[in-house]
């Protein structure tokens, strides 16, 4: 009989009410606002599971297996890549290669909230964030990609892994709310309006094939640790431009995405208990990453202004926006908010450019800071 | 400055120029593939 009574019993701790709470507002934000769905209804199921007092699926069960086979080790956010890397075409970017720079510069959030991090932590009287290794963690959520902050948390702050990975999810589906007041802020009118020539050129297949092994190579050598995710992400589109395996790419696009989609939201989710969530850094942790989005999104424009400077031909500073990476939702965002200013403005490649090559640029930065910090 | 916000300061401004100098070179990658294989090439 107290068998069956304890779970009750545990029901008079405030902690699980507040993560069950947690867990049906995300659930909500999935089913109602659409908010990065298959992420957000997985975490909050887990979150459910994992609060239920005494609850079978932790401690020991299927979540305790699933988050050692797939979190610690990092397996599933590499997987994740793969079907990433399968979904990405690089086209925009090939035909017009400078918007690569806009990807690099739109990681400008990632170094300032981890500055920000380091000192907050040092506030006295403020829940600390005790060191480099977690304002890392922190930082990586300006990277606007999941899988690179899964991977950058489980190895600096393993114990900030759920909120950490709340905040970069749920700021990537609020892309549409953050970016368009701060780029109008840093942007005319006529600046918004600005147009620009798509590029005509195709890129030949043989481009398209060497691209994925040559960047795997490259960023391999110059930085080791960022070998598992740009060689998964660019494995999985050398599946998709190979032409020859047509099978494992759409496998790669669908069903391993999806499958580890579920597997990696339920697991995350069941990483949120009360006990670890429920506290002030948790709090910082999501204002932080809303730091870390405006300031991406800022650095990206205000770099392309920069480079206006020394043009003939002028960017749209929008476009600069687009080097966050959350793909593709920030090339969506700009051509909409081109066409609310003058709706025979089409800078859709130009953006689709900007926005891969932030994918790329986030898994580099994540590298870097796996490399760097110690 | 404390030590560990000097070595914060230090690693970010490094990283964030190393981006661009690690995407600076696949622009010249890019460029040169461009240059070598410069129109469609569907018999690779």
């Amino acid at each position: 009989m107290s068998e069956l009574l304890r779970g009750i019993v545990g029901m008079a701790d405030w902690r699980v009410w507040a993560m069950f709470g947690v867990g049906l507002a995300l659930i909500w934000l999935a089913v109602k606002k659409e908010y990065e769905p298959n992420l957000l209804l997985p975490m909050g199921f887990g979150c459910l599971l994992a609060n239920i007092p005494f609850s079978s699926a932790v401690g020991g069960g299927f979540l305790d297996v699933l988050f050692k086979g797939g979190i610690t080790n990092e397996l599933f956010p590499i997987l994740i890549f793969i079907g990433v890397g399968a979904m990405i075409d690089f086209g925009p970017l090939l035909q017009d290669p400078e918007m690569l720079f806009f990807g690099a510069a739109a990681q400008f959030g990632i170094f300032f909230t981890m500055m920000l991090a380091l000192l907050v932590g040092r506030i006295p009287g403020v829940m600390g964030i005790p060191g480099l290794r977690e304002a890392a963690a922190i930082g990586i959520i300006g990277a606007a990609d999941g899988p690179t902050s899964i991977y950058v948390a489980t190895r600096f702050a393993p114990a900030l892994l759920a909120p950490i990975t709340v905040a970069a999810y749920s700021y990537m589906s609020l892309v549409p709310i953050i970016q368009p007041p701060v780029i109008r802020a840093l942007t005319t009118r006529e600046e918004r309006m600005i147009r620009m020539e798509n590029p005509e050129h195709e890129v030949s297949k043989t481009v398209k094939v060497i691209f994925p092994i040559a960047v795997t190579l490259i960023a391999g050598i110059i930085a080791p640790m960022s070998v598992a995710l740009i060689g998964s992400l660019m494995f999985g589109n050398l599946l998709r431009e190979s032409g020859v395996t047509e099978r494992l790419s759409k496998t790669a696009q669908n069903e391993l995405s999806s499958l580890v989609t579920i597997l990696l939201g339920i697991t995350i989710g069941s990483s949120m208990g009360g006990k670890q969530f429920l506290n002030p850094t948790t709090l910082l942790i999501i204002a932080m990453g809303l730091i870390a989005f405006v300031f991406d999104t800022a650095g990206g424009v205000l770099f392309a202004k920069l480079i206006n400077l020394f043009r003939k031909r002028k960017i749209n500073p929008m476009i600069g926006a687009c080097g966050i990476s959350a793909f593709p939702m920030s090339a969506r965002v700009i051509q909409k908010m081109a066409q609310q200013e003058d709706g025979s403005n089409f800078i859709i490649m130009h953006a689709v450019g900007a926005n891969v090559a932030g994918q790329i640029a986030s898994i580099i930065a994540g590298g870097l800071i796996l490399a760097l910090v110690r | 400055m404390d030590p560990v916000v000097a070595e914060g300061l230090r690693i970010s401004g490094l990283s964030y120029v190393l981006i661009f100098v690690v995407l600076g070179i696949f622009y010249g990658l890019i460029k040169l593939l461009l240059k070598m294989f410069p129109r469609r090439d569907d018999s690779a």
